[in-house]
This record gives C-alpha cells, sequence and structure tokens, in this order.
C-alpha cells in the first residue's frame, strides 16, 4: 500500500488538503495527515513514500490522484528539501513541522524528540539556564528579551508555586508560525516547556492559544492529552483566549488567566517575580519554548553559531501580502530584508513593482525598497527605526496607499486598545481623526465652541496642514513613549514610518496651506 | 410576668445552674459570692426575706442559697 | 484648622530598609519598596499624577508622572517605578513637560470645559493638573468623539456620578475593590469606550453599591461627587473628629463652610478606619440638622399632658427638685439613671458622677446591659480585663479569623472590609451563625467553614471545638504552662475532654455536623495566628457569659492571646460602649473597672469627691424597672437612650416607666422612651461637643466641636446644670477638664490628657506610666490578671422553648444601612436601603404557612406580637427567622423575652421562640401604642414672651 503524507494544517485545509487526502484514501493508499511544509504556492501538497524518499506533488487537486501514483503528474516537485524554498532553509525549531504525524508519539520520538528533556533531566536547573543563557536564544514574541535572564530570575526567585506560560495568542496579521507549530508539532512546544519547568522549578504551565485557533487548540489539547505521562509531574493546559488582540500582551493575558478583565499591568513587578496569581512566572513565545529542545538536545554552540550580531540561532520569518512565495522561512538571523522579499519571496505576487514592506505586525514599520540593505537582526531594525516583532513580512506593490496604512494602524489600536492608559485610549481616536483630517487636506478650523468669545484663550485662526502634521508627530510621541504597553507604544512605528518615508502620501510637498486661509 | 420574688428566685437559679458541673456546695458559694458582687442591697434583703416568708416555694438550691445570704447580712 | 487636602503620596507607604537616591539633585532616603512618586512627594517634590493616589496600589494608567532615570532607557511612570539604591532620578525636563502636556491635551479633548461652574471647581485634580503643565491649546479640538453625552446617575441619595466629567482613571473601581471590597464597580467596554458602570450598568442605588464612599473619595474629578458638595459648594475649613455611629470609631475630617457641614470625609491618619468609611459615617449624617430635633426643654405633671415647653432654668430646677422630693419620701437609692453610650466619655463620667456623688447610690446602668456586658464579665474573669486584646490592624497578621455572632460588613462595616481584604491576601474564615452572612461568600471572599448552628447553641459548639483541640493534642502546652492558671486549666481540659461534649455528641442540638466542627477547631488551632471576632450574637444569650469565656478559654488554649494577629476581640456596637463601660456606667463598678466594694479606690473617688460613697452594687437597668413596678424605685434620668425600643419585652419596660413619678429623658429626638417621660431634655449631637470616644479597640479619639449646640447646651453642660441646682457645685468650663479628672481616678487612664491625644490623634488604654504610649496589643507577657483563667463552662440551655406553640426561633440583628433603633438613620436618606424591618423566613417555613414575599405576617412570641412583612430568603435556616429592630413601627423587642445572661441579665435577644402567620395589619399593641404614642407627642408651644 502506498503511503501518502498530506498536511492537515489549517491553511493547508483552507487550500483543499482534506478533499485530497479523502481521494487518496479512496484510492487505496495510507494517508498519514502531517503538519504544513510551510510554502503555499505548492499546496494542497502531496508526499509520495518511495525508495528514494518523499516524492511530493503539488498544488494538486483530487482529481490528480492517479497521476501521482503513477507518477506523471506535471506538479511534481521531486523530494520537499531540494526545492529552492526550503534548501536554504535552516529548520532548527520546524525540523519536524510536514514532516511527522503532529500527534504520533513514535513519530517524535523517531525524529529526535524528547531528546532535549531527557539532557535537561540529566542537567541540574542551573545548568539548563546556562544552556539557554549560551544559546542566545532571544525572546521570539517581539521584544527579543534574553530567554535564559527571564528564566534565572524566575529560577532565583523563591515561591511556593512557579508557572511556565506559552503566550500563543499570535494576533498579529500575516503571522502563522505559532499556528503551524501547534498543529504541526505541539510535542516539541510540550517539550519546550517541560524543559523550562525543571530549569526554574515550575510545577504547573498554560499555554494561552487565541480562539480563532480552534485547530490548534485541539491539536495541543490532545498532545496534552498523549504526552501526560512523559512530563509527569509537570502539568500542562491549554486556556483559549478573551478574544482581544491585547491579551497578547504578557501581562494582560496574565490577567486574563486570572480570570479578570484582560487589561495591562504596570511593571514593574516582572512577571519573572510576581506573575500568574502572584506567583513568579516565565511567559515565553511559542517559538522561544519550540526552540529549546533543538538547543539541549544539540547543545548551546549549535545553536548559537548561526545568526548576526546579538541576534543569535534562527528565526521562523513569515512571508505573506502581495508576495509571490508566500510562507514560512525558518533561517539564521542576518538574511537581509530584499533576499526575504525579492529571492525567496520572488516578488510581488501582482508582479508589479514593491512599494513596502511592513517588518513586525500591524504595529511594525514600513520600509521602501531602498532599505532592503537591511540584515534581518534586531538591533539593526531598532537603528532603523523599526523592529523584528514575530518575524512577520508583509509586502505591498506600488498601489498602495501609505496614509491610508497609516491611518489602519491608528484604527487597528483604537479597536484593540484595552483602555487603560490614556495615550492609547484617547491617543488612537484621536490620531484615526487627526489622519482623516489630514488625508481629506483639510486642517481643523477653529470649532464652534473655540470661537466664542467666552473662550479667550482658544485659537481662532485654522490649522495649517503642517501643524496638523506636526501634532501627528507629537501624538505619535506621547503615544510611544507614554503608553503603558506595545500596543499603544508600537502603534507610531507604522504612522511615523509611512510619514517619513512616503510623505507623498500624506500631502506634503503639495500646497495644501491655501485651505488654512 | 413574673413577680420581683420569682424573678429573683429565677435569676439565682439560673446562677446556681451555670455553677452546677462544680457540685452544689461549691455552686452554692460561686452563686453567693455572684449575689454579693452584682446584686443591689434592695434585691439582697428581698431574697433574704424569701426562706422565711409564707407561701414561697423555692428549689433547694434556691432556699440553701438565699438561707445563707439571710444569715451573712448584717443585721438591719 | 483651615481647609487644606490632606497631602496625597500617591502611592501607600512601604516598610524595606532604607535605601538612597537622588531626585532633582536633592538626595532622599527612603524604604525600599517606595515608589518614586512617593519618595518625590517625601521631600516635596509633587510629581504629576491622576490615577494614582496613597490609598491604593500603583496603577501606572494616566501617564502623567512619567520621569526620566539616569542610565534607563525610555520614560517609566513614578508611580510604579520602585525607587534603587544610588538612582537618579529627573522630574521635570523639557521631553517631560511636553509628554505630559500632550496626554493633558488628550484628556482636555473629551472634557467638558465649564470648570467655573464644575462642583469640584478649586477641588479638582485634572484642572490642578492642567495648571501644572501649563496647557494652553488643545490642538486636537473639542469636536472629535467624546463622552459628553453621558447621563448623569443620580439615584444614590448622597452622591452623583457625572460619566462627562469621568477621566477612566479606574480610581473609583479600584478603590471598591482595594478599600472596600464589594467589587460593585466594574470599567465597561474597551479602548476609547471604557466607561465605568455599577454592577454592569444598573446605576448605583440598584447595584451592589453600598455607598461607603470610598469611590467619591477616590475620584480626582467631579465625576463622582457628594451632593452636599453640589448643594452647598467646597468647604473651607475642616476639623477632625469620631464618628458617632459604631464602635469602628472611624475618624472623619468634618468639612465646613462657616458653622454648615458640608461633608464628612474619611481621615486618612486615623488609626482604626486609615481613611475608610461607610454609609453612615461618610454620609448620614443630616440628622443632625432634622427638623425633628427638639431644642427646648419640656416638662409635664403626667404622661397623658401635652408636653409645656420651659426655660432651661425652670427644666433643670424642676428636675433637681423631683428627684430631691422623690428620694425624701421613698429612700436614697429610690433614684438612678442611664449613661448613654453615644455621648462621649466626658458627659457618661460625669452623669455616673452625678448618680455616685449627687444621688448617693449606684444606681447607674448603661446600654452596655444589653449588649456586651457578659464581654465585661467574660474577659474580665479570664483576662481581667473587660475589654478587646487587639488593635483592628492586628488582623492584617491574622492568618485564622473566626467570626462568631457578629456580621462586621453591615455592623462594623469599616472594620468589615479591613478584615476582607485581609481574607483576599490569604487567611482562612471560620464563620459560627446561624445566618449565611456575606462574609460567607462574597467577591473572592469565601469561608473555609461555616457553621450554621442552631440559634442558642453557642456553648455547646464552642465547647465541642475544645473538645477536638484538647483531644487531638493541639493544644499549645507550653504557652498554657508558662501563661495560665494550670490547676484551673487541668479541670476545664478534663471537662471539654468528656466525650458528652464532642462534636458528634452534640451534632444533634446544634445541628452542625461533627466533621465540620472538627475540620474548624483543627484549622482554628493549627492554622498560625488565629483570631476571635465576635458581636451580639455570643453575648445576647443566656449563656452570653459562658459564651465569651468558652471563647477566651479556646484562645488561651492554642496560644492567641498576647501578639499581633490573635486574641479576642469583641465588635462593639455602639460609637463609646466601651468608653462608656470604662467610665464606671455599671451599678457595681466605678471608673476603671474597679468593685464598688473596694475600699481602697472608693477612698480614692470619696477624697476627691468630698462624700461617702454607697459600697453596695445598685440596681441594673431591668431590675429598676422591676423596682419601679413594685412602687420602690421613682425616678431616672436616661441620658441618649431609648430603652422603650431598645430593651427588651416592650411591654415590661413600659410598665416599669410608667410606675415612675419622674422620668427624665435626655436625647436629640421624641424618642419612645420619651412617651412615658416627665421631663424633656433637649441633647446635642457630637458636632456639636467636645469631647472623647473610646473605640471597640481601646482607642481613645477626640470629638471636635465644629458647631454650637442648637440646643443651647452640650450634654455634659447640661449634666453639671442638674448636678449643681442638686448642690454639687461642679466647675467644669470644658471637657478636658474632665478628662483630667478622669485620668486622676482611673489608673489605666493615667497618662490620657488632650494634649496628648492632639499630639498623637489617638491612644489605647491602659495608657499609665508603664505604658505610655498606650497598648495595641493586651496580655504580652502576662495576663492583667496574673494567669488566665481557664473557665468550665457549662452548657445550660435556654429556658425559652419552641414547642407547638411557637415552633420558630427568631433571631435579631442589624443591617449597614441602619443603626441600632434608627434614632439617627432613619432621619437620613439611608431610609432608601431599609424603610422598614422585615422577617426573614426561609422557603419552607413559608410555604408551610402560605406565606409569600412581601406579605404582612403576625410575630407571636410569649411576650407579646407584631407586624411586619416577610421576606424569603434561604440564608436563615429553616426553623429560624430573623428581623432587624430599626423601626419603632414594629417594635420587634415587643416580641423578646425577659429571659437574659445568667451572670449579667443580658438580654437573650437572639433566641425567642415565635410563630408566623398571615396578617392583615397592625397588632393590637402596635394600634395601643400608636395612640399612646400619638397622645403622648403633643407638645404646647410657650406663650412667646411679649
Amino acid at each position: 500500500m502506498m503511503r501518502i503524507f498530506v498536511s492537515k494544517d489549517m491553511a493547508s485545509v483552507a487550500l483543499g488538503a482534506d478533499s485530497l487526502a479523502e481521494a487518496f484514501a479512496s484510492a487505496g493508499c495510507e494517508v498519514v495527515r502531517t503538519g504544513s511544509r510551510g510554502l503555499f504556492a505548492i499546496e494542497p501538497l502531496a508526499e509520495v513514500e518511495t525508495d528514494e524518499g518523499r516524492i511530493a506533488y503539488g498544488p494538486v487537486g483530487p482529481n490528480d490522484v492517479s497521476a501521482v501514483l503513477d507518477g506523471s503528474h506535471p506538479a511534481r516537485i521531486g523530494r520537499i528539501e531540494d526545492h529552492p524554498f526550503f534548501s536554504g532553509q535552516q529548520r532548527f525549531t520546524f525540523a519536524r513541522c510536514g514532516v511527522t504525524d503532529p500527534l504520533s508519539l513514535s513519530d517524535y520520538a523517531a525524529h529526535g524528540g524528547w531528546k532535549g528533556l531527557e539532557t535537561a533531566l540529566g542537567l541540574s536547573p542551573q545548568a539548563v539556564v546556562d544552556a539557554v543563557k549560551a544559546s542566545g536564544l532571544r525572546g521570539r514574541g517581539g521584544a527579543g528579551f534574553p530567554t535564559g535572564i527571564k528564566w534565572q530570575t524566575v529560577l532565583d526567585a523563591a515561591a511556593d508555586e512557579k508557572f511556565i506560560i506559552c503566550n500563543a495568542d499570535e494576533g498579529d496579521s500575516g503571522t502563522f508560525a505559532d499556528r503551524m507549530l501547534i498543529e504541526g508539532d505541539p510535542f516539541c512546544l510540550i517539550e519546550g516547556m517541560a524543559i523550562a519547568s525543571h530549569a526554574v522549578g515550575a510545577s504547573h504551565g498554560y499555554i494561552y492559544i487565541r480562539s480563532e485557533y480552534p485547530s490548534a487548540i485541539a491539536a495541543m489539547r490532545e498532545a496534552i492529552a498523549r504526552s501526560a505521562t512523559k512530563i509527569a509531574p509537570f502539568t500542562l493546559e491549554v486556556r483559549v483566549g478573551a478574544g482581544t488582540y491585547v491579551c497578547g500582551e504578557e501581562t494582560a493575558l496574565l490577567e486574563s488567566i486570572e480570570g479578570k478583565r484582560g487589561e495591562v499591568r504596570a511593571k514593574p513587578p516582572l512577571p519573572a517575580v510576581e506573575g500568574l496569581f502572584g506567583r513568579p512566572t516565565v511567559i515565553n513565545n511559542v517559538l522561544s519554548l519550540a526552540a529549546v529542545p533543538f538547543i539541549l538536545a544539540e547543545g548551546a554552540q549549535a545553536y548559537a553559531e548561526v545568526g548576526f550580531g546579538r541576534s543569535r540561532g534562527t528565526m521562523p520569518v513569515q512571508i505573506a501580502g502581495n508576495v509571490k512565495n508566500g510562507g514560512l522561512y525558518e533561517i539564521g538571523f542576518g538574511v537581509t530584508l530584499g533576499e526575504l522579499v525579492n529571492q525567496i519571496g520572488g516578488g510581488t505576487a501582482s508582479g508589479r513593482p514593491v512599494r513596502a514592506v511592513q517588518v513586525g505586525g500591524p504595529l511594525g514599520a514600513y520600509f521602501p525598497p531602498s532599505m532592503f540593505h537591511l540584515p534581518f537582526d534586531y538591533e539593526a531594525f531598532a537603528e532603523a527605526g523599526g523592529l523584528i516583532g514575530h518575524a512577520g513580512i508583509t509586502v505591498f506593490d506600488d498601489t498602495v496607499d501609505m496614509a491610508h496604512m497609516a491611518r489602519f494602524a491608528m484604527e487597528f489600536c483604537a479597536v484593540e486598545s484595552c483602555g487603560k492608559c490614556t495615550p492609547c485610549r484617547i491617543g488612537s481616536t484621536r490620531g484615526t481623526e487627526l489622519i482623516d483630517r489630514i488625508v481629506a487636506k483639510a486642517p481643523r478650523a477653529a470649532g464652534t465652541l473655540e470661537t466664542l468669545p467666552q473662550m479667550r484663550n482658544a485659537r481662532t485662526a485654522a490649522r495649517s496642514h503642517e501643524e496638523e502634521i506636526d501634532l501627528l508627530r507629537d501624538l505619535c510621541d506621547t503615544m510611544k513613549h507614554g503608553s503603558l504597553c506595545a500596543l499603544g507604544g508600537f502603534t507610531p512605528y507604522p504612522v511615523l514610518s509611512a510619514l517619513d518615508h512616503f510623505p507623498e502620501d500624506f500631502g506634503s510637498g503639495h500646497a495644501l496651506t491655501e485651505a488654512a486661509e | 410576668m413574673m413577680s420581683t420574688d420569682e424573678r429573683l428566685a429565677y435569676m439565682a437559679d439560673q446562677i446556681l445552674r451555670n455553677f452546677a458541673s462544680r457540685g452544689q456546695e461549691a455552686a452554692i458559694a460561686a452563686t453567693l459570692d455572684h449575689i454579693g458582687q452584682f446584686w443591689d442591697p434592695g434585691m439582697k434583703s428581698r431574697a433574704a426575706a424569701m426562706p422565711d416568708a409564707p407561701g414561697v416555694v423555692l428549689s433547694d438550691g434556691v432556699r440553701a442559697t438565699f438561707m445563707r445570704l439571710r444569715d451573712s447580712q448584717p443585721a438591719s | 484648622m483651615t481647609f487644606t487636602r490632606e497631602k496625597d503620596f500617591g502611592t501607600p507607604e512601604a516598610t524595606g530598609e532604607a535605601v538612597s537616591l537622588t531626585i532633582d539633585g536633592q538626595q532622599v532616603s527612603v524604604p525600599a519598596g517606595t515608589s518614586i512618586m512617593r519618595a518625590a512627594a517625601m521631600v516635596e517634590t509633587a510629581i504629576p499624577k491622576l490615577c494614582a493616589t496613597d490609598s491604593l496600589e500603583s496603577f501606572g494608567s494616566c501617564r502623567m508622572c512619567l520621569v526620566e532615570i539616569e542610565g534607563r532607557k525610555g520614560y517609566p511612570a513614578s508611580c510604579t517605578t520602585p525607587v534603587a539604591s544610588g538612582m537618579v532620578v529627573r522630574t521635570e525636563t523639557d521631553k517631560l513637560r511636553k509628554l505630559r502636556r500632550g496626554v493633558m491635551e488628550l484628556y482636555i479633548s473629551d472634557h467638558p470645559l465649564d470648570c467655573l461652574t464644575c462642583s469640584a471647581n478649586g477641588d479638582c485634580e485634572l484642572q490642578d493638573m492642567a495648571g501644572a503643565v501649563g496647557l494652553r491649546d488643545v490642538r486636537f479640538g473639542f469636536e472629535g468623539a467624546n463622552h459628553l453625552e453621558g447621563c448623569k446617575d443620580e439615584s444614590n441619595p448622597y452622591f452623583t456620578f457625572d460619566p462627562a466629567k469621568c477621566i477612566v482613571c479606574s480610581r473609583c473601581v479600584r478603590a471598591c475593590d482595594e478599600v472596600q471590597g464589594t467589587l460593585a464597580l466594574t470599567v465597561d467596554g474597551r479602548g476609547f469606550a471604557s466607561k465605568i458602570s455599577a454592577s454592569q450598568g444598573e446605576g448605583f442605588l440598584a447595584s451592589e453599591c453600598v455607598s461607603c464612599g470610598a469611590c467619591v473619595q477616590a475620584c480626582p474629578t467631579s465625576a463622582l461627587i457628594e451632593n452636599t458638595v453640589i448643594e452647598k459648594g467646597t468647604p473651607d475649613r475642616a476639623v477632625v473628629t469620631t464618628c458617632a455611629y459604631c464602635g469602628v470609631g472611624c475618624t472623619f475630617r468634618a468639612e465646613m463652610r462657616g458653622e454648615e457641614l458640608v461633608r464628612m470625609v474619611p481621615w486618612k491618619e486615623g488609626k482604626a478606619n486609615h481613611g475608610h468609611s461607610c454609609v453612615k459615617g461618610r454620609f448620614a449624617w443630616g440628622y443632625a440638622q432634622h427638623r425633628d430635633r427638639i431644642l427646648n426643654p419640656m416638662v409635664r405633671n403626667s404622661v397623658d399632658e401635652p408636653w409645656r415647653e420651659v426655660s432651661w432654668d425652670e427644666a433643670i430646677v424642676h428636675v433637681a427638685s423631683e428627684f430631691r422630693r422623690i428620694q425624701n419620701s421613698y429612700g436614697t437609692r429610690a433614684i438612678g439613671g442611664i449613661t448613654s453610650s453615644r455621648c462621649t466619655n466626658e458627659e457618661t463620667f460625669l452623669v455616673q458622677k452625678l448618680i455616685r456623688q449627687g444621688f448617693g447610690n449606684n444606681n447607674v446602668d448603661t446600654c452596655a446591659r444589653v449588649c456586651h456586658s457578659p464581654t465585661g464579665y467574660g474577659l474580665k474573669t479570664t483576662f481581667g480585663t473587660s475589654a478587646g486584646t487587639q488593635d483592628f490592624d492586628s488582623v492584617e497578621q491574622a492568618d485564622v479569623v473566626l467570626v462568631i455572632g457578629a456580621n462586621p460588613t453591615d455592623g462594623h462595616p469599616v472594620f468589615g472590609s479591613r478584615l476582607k481584604k485581609r481574607l483576599r491576601e490569604g487567611a482562612k474564615l471560620i464563620v459560627i451563625d446561624p445566618r449565611r452572612i456575606d462574609l460567607v461568600r462574597s467577591p473572592h471572599v469565601e469561608a473555609a467553614h461555616h457553621l450554621p448552628l442552631r440559634p442558642g447553641t453557642n456553648v455547646a459548639l464552642l465547647t465541642a471545638m475544645a473538645h477536638v483541640i484538647v483531644t487531638e493534642g493541639l493544644v499549645d502546652e507550653t504557652y498554657v504552662r508558662e501563661r495560665c492558671d494550670t490547676e484551673a486549666y487541668g479541670e476545664w481540659a478534663a471537662f471539654v475532654s468528656d466525650p458528652a461534649r464532642s462534636p458528634e455528641a452534640i451534632e444533634e442540638l446544634t445541628g452542625v455536623p461533627a466533621a465540620d466542627v472538627c475540620a474548624a477547631a483543627r484549622l482554628y488551632a493549627t492554622g498560625g495566628n488565629g483570631a476571635i471576632y465576635y458581636g451580639l450574637g455570643v453575648t445576647e444569650h443566656s449563656q452570653g457569659s459562658s459564651t465569651v469565656m468558652a471563647i477566651a478559654n479556646l484562645a488561651m488554649a492554642t496560644g492567641n492571646v498576647g501578639k499581633p494577629g490573635a486574641g479576642v476581640n469583641p465588635l462593639r456596637g455602639q460609637n463609646n460602649v466601651q468608653g462608656s463601660c470604662d467610665m464606671g456606667s455599671f451599678p457595681h463598678e466605678l471608673p476603671g473597672y474597679r468593685h464598688v466594694s473596694d475600699s481602697v479606690a472608693r477612698a480614692q473617688f470619696e477624697q476627691d469627691w468630698g462624700v461617702t460613697l454607697d459600697a453596695e452594687p445598685g440596681l441594673r437597668i431591668n431590675n429598676m424597672l422591676d423596682a419601679a413596678t413594685d412602687g420602690t424605685f421613682k425616678g431616672i434620668f436616661i441620658q441618649g437612650e431609648d430603652i422603650l425600643q431598645s430593651d427588651p419585652n416592650t411591654t415590661h419596660v413600659a410598665a416599669g416607666l410608667a410606675a415612675m413619678e419622674c422620668v427624665v429623658v435626655q436625647d436629640l429626638f421624641l424618642n419612645e422612651t420619651a412617651n412615658y417621660a416627665h421631663v424633656f431634655l433637649p441633647g446635642s449631637t457630637f458636632l456639636e461637643k467636645d469631647g472623647t470616644f473610646t473605640n471597640a479597640e481601646r482607642r481613645i479619639q477626640r470629638v471636635r466641636k465644629v458647631m454650637e449646640p442648637k440646643n443651647g447646651y452640650a450634654d455634659w453642660e447640661v449634666v453639671q446644670l442638674v448636678a449643681n441646682a442638686m448642690g454639687l457645685g461642679w466647675t467644669y468650663t470644658h471637657p478636658s477638664q474632665v478628662m483630667n479628672e478622669i485620668a486622676r481616678l482611673t489608673p489605666t487612664f493615667a497618662g490620657v490628657t488632650y494634649d496628648v491625644l492632639d499630639q498623637r490623634g489617638s491612644v489605647q488604654w491602659p495608657v499609665n506610666e508603664a505604658a505610655p504610649d498606650g497598648t495595641p496589643t493586651m496580655h504580652i507577657d502576662h495576663f492583667v490578671r496574673g494567669k488566665g483563667l481557664f473557665v468550665v463552662t457549662d452548657y445550660v440551655p435556654t429556658d425559652e422553648r419552641t414547642g407547638p406553640r411557637f415552633p420558630l426561633l427568631l433571631t435579631t440583628g442589624r443591617i449597614l444601612s441602619q443603626y441600632n433603633v434608627g434614632a439617627q438613620t432613619r432621619r437620613t436618606p439611608n431610609e432608601a436601603w431599609h424603610a422598614e424591618d422585615r422577617l426573614e423566613i426561609h422557603p419552607h417555613d413559608a410555604e408551610n404557612r402560605g406565606i409569600r414575599d412581601g406579605d404582612w405576617v403576625a410575630l407571636r412570641s410569649r411576650a407579646g406580637e407584631t407586624t411586619l412583612r416577610a421576606l424569603i430568603t434561604d440564608r436563615v435556616a429553616p426553623g429560624v427567622v430573623y428581623t432587624t429592630f430599626h423601626h419603632p413601627d414594629t417594635q420587634a423587642n415587643v416580641i423578646t423575652t425577659d429571659f437574659s445572661d445568667w451572670a449579667t441579665n443580658c438580654p437573650e435577644y437572639k433566641v425567642t421562640a415565635v410563630q408566623v402567620a398571615p396578617s392583615n395589619g397592625p397588632s393590637d399593641w402596635q394600634r395601643r401604642y400608636r395612640a399612646q404614642a400619638d397622645q403622648s407627642r403633643r407638645i404646647e408651644t410657650a406663650e412667646p414672651a411679649e
């Protein structure tokens, strides 16, 4: 009987993987459902087990089954590892994703699973923390804080109870790596959390998954059930997100797990000192925790050897938007933005010129092609007025209106704001109103109230376009430095980068001031 | 409603019952002490007069207590 | 004292080791854990802030308080950033000014601009901050999205919520959570749509809100503001004084304009309340100006006649001559008096002095007779002092709290909030109460054990707990050996170990499963610091004194006396009930709890007062009434107590009063007792006099006069007038002189003077050479009586029995919004919450009798009958009914009986066998009483002179 591998990742299913799998089954094949390989252009993908290895065909549909089975189908890719999208990758974290049956313990073990945990259990907690420090692993959620140092704080905190929390509230548009890993290799995350629990002395962990990810929630729950004895006495449970973007902020996430309104907490105290229910808590992103088994299994050195500057190891980059080869690309830090967009991503899907790339989700900065030399590295991006964030990059062609994108950022902030801090709560609404005026080229005239004779201090002259732009910059400054968390604090990135790199979209340079008369 | 005499007898009986586990003799002594500390002279002399008054029905303990009270009262 | 706002340090005090840092070039040393904001405030650097206030944990939402710290990126909020050694902080830079102005510009773009007509004008933090940051232009304009259309919530009678003025700083929500612990307020919605809401948009009055005022106090704008400020304007001076409601003894700033009280604001320095309050102290002070107040003395020959207004002189002379006449006719002991636990220590002292010195007898009693007299007896017997062992702060160190026969969230709400805070922090709770009081389960608080015992079985239950502790070897043997009378302990241990006293043996009697009793006993004995708080559910029983001693036994056996976090703590009812007891209001005790037969103590007073004192105890209230019925007691002076409504078996009280020849009542209002009075002397309120109150934690606090007595005299002056009319020659010109006399004659008060109180704010007695700073925790190294005395507590059941005629047990109590007989609270908008007494009855009992919720029912006991409306609830167990006694129309005490505590005659209010039946209207008694009252209350106004 032929063995066929078809992904059951949510994205693959959306592209028709389920009917493809059924068709193979009807044809008498043994179908193994795996995670996704990560290149959407070749999905739905079928891999046929042969003596030369797994031969891939994609994209293929149910009607292509016989052609695939007899090897005659024109969409024959050959060995997936040899495909140019994959041959350049350094798959440390996503090594098993798309290869194994996600919920098969034997598959997991056969592909190097549990090796990291076994190594860790043979070490003292401090030695495990030291290994993570030596690997140079930094938080993959966006902040880039060294994971080993965070663990050290929790290890050093004396408490009757500690927790490990995995933040899988993946809310940035254009990002999907967390979901792909949870659906494609959940035991990897479990192993990473078990290693963390040993390292810091935690007895219980939570995986906080956003409610929009039903397949990931189901996969995770099943994987936890199947691996319970393997990680005992450590225990895990899934918490389903409260449906708001801000719950992905770690302190709001803590509030949410505690059953309260998902609202950001002021830091300090750090969650590592006073986290969930006031106990020391490790909160890490899915990708940070999933990187840990490799580090323990292969050694910190193996991980740290790859990378650029202070950014060590690999980053699963998610390429999306108007791009030919959208998907997940895991590679060591240092690859340039241009390589990611043009070589790996293959340029725009529309074939038009690239105008802007947003890096780091909806709150990341927009970069013009003139900045494509930037190496993918936390420090380099920060210096250029941007951030890597969760490593989602979204490509836009030359039809994009950047003022509209800036407005979208403010609106996104207004919709997702928890309402706790003033710059975000009021500022995002004012920002939306302000950009509307700027785009409409209608600077604000004095309002009814301001023109009343009682209002001696109010300015009666209308504002100029430049004054409105200045106000937008001031507002961005207040939000960036004044906001309590990254939602309000990062919203200025897309706004200011759009304003800085694409001033023409904001009407600047044009004679708009006559409206002010 | 109880008469004042009935009430005094009731009060003494209630005090006696609360000291009962000490035994009858000690309970009477404790009750006498309590009455000495907390009852006004008028109440004491009324109580002291009750054992000798015709027609008054008292429990044994209360009678014994009030008799002791009578004997300890200064001759007026 | 002129009006200044209390200084706000922004964040709570910290207690760590000293840390040095530099703020704006100034070297500062503060405890570790202090926020930068607080550290700055300590050196008079006011960092702008809106969401921070020092009564609440820091929150960090307004982003006004950003600072720069050398070596750190960004602009951290000073409220949420703790100090660190060597830190260099700058609070004012160009960048910070710009950021703060930017935030303020956002606030004001969504705020009404009518500051001059705003009720918070001049007392608004938003206004202050706009000034501080130099806001000159709101570049966003005023026509963007806003919240200016929000409707005001005027449902609460005391304060108004205007959402348009709200800046969503969450101070109100946090105050409700952290300070009050009710969690009635939330932030509804998210982002720009966030708004404050009472219990999911119900409006304040209909919500869970208990109207404690914490939110109003916390609000930095006029979003939540007192209606009195809206009506009268902001105050211009403040006087710190002490609340005249319950025994918690909250101190307040009485904020005034001229002689008019604008609002009462809890004082942050107050050691009992630390800046918190309840609906009564905070808001329900309007009775002081109520039109029902009687302001002129009145006299009549018989209670059938209408009252005749007379001059003070005539009234005083009449009282003195009547009392002397009675004494001449019926003997020295034919008159007596009752001191008031609402009045000051000085006034109480003077009333008992009037009786002991002037009447020449010991016929003085006080309302403690009917509430905490068993506490006096029980704690004096076991520990040696008639008072609680701890201060309220002690609860912060308690690990296990046992609440028995008390309902702190209603009866002692400010302490209730502090207790809940400790419980939310993790202390364990045991509740012993027939009713499922709020503490048993409320947001974030749940009792580990609730033992819903049958009323009247306290002693059996506590003895069973002792049985578990002794037989399971949980006794703190070292403590008992070193601190207690071991012989008495041996007898007690043998007594409680008897299998007849095991939880299993008494299960049927108490109705509490044995396993629960065992678990509660083990928790109390082994859970760390164990603190017991109790109330009238302990004392108001025929075994009240035994129950107090059973509690003391438990505490001693587990080593829980003499340290913070533990102890035996009576929650005393009235504001000055502790003080009135301290001041010698009992017929057997001179001030300082010294027996009248103690010749040494008596000699001290005799020398000071120049008279010979009676060495025999006087009459208790109930004995006075008996003696009156017998014709041997003929005159009484009752200051500030309404015995007709508050004392048990109203019929008996009425008969006693009716038999007297001269009943003198001094009160604010024509109370129920005054229906039987011959002389009425108008009283003054706590706002109208100087003096001191002593709260449940023995804390002596000043009462300060903020306005002249509307009736012409403070109560102490009236007592002095009577005394002098009787020839005593008193010459006090200020209550401080009375306190000096108290200190001179009372060893536990030896170090108390008004100067000391003004300097220290308050002190807890004993204050003397051995303890010049007072005594927060008593019995630390040894008990006041020497060795702690274990007392065998036989369970002697009440003689009040249920049976076919009276199958239910009535227990009584009070609720948050009303106070005692309601004389004060019924004359305030507190009526909005509790306009009538209701009978709580279990659904099963109601069903059996065909009673529906809200029906009128007749409540009958062997003593009498009344009617009221039913409230069907499972808070009471089947077989138990409950009501309050706040309303004279109900007269719940018509139902209660003459049964009382064996040792102190404290009435058995908590156990009355009753029957409940549907009813159509008032009972015969109610009708007769109403007619009598109507007739008795007529006032014939004096002819105007000329």
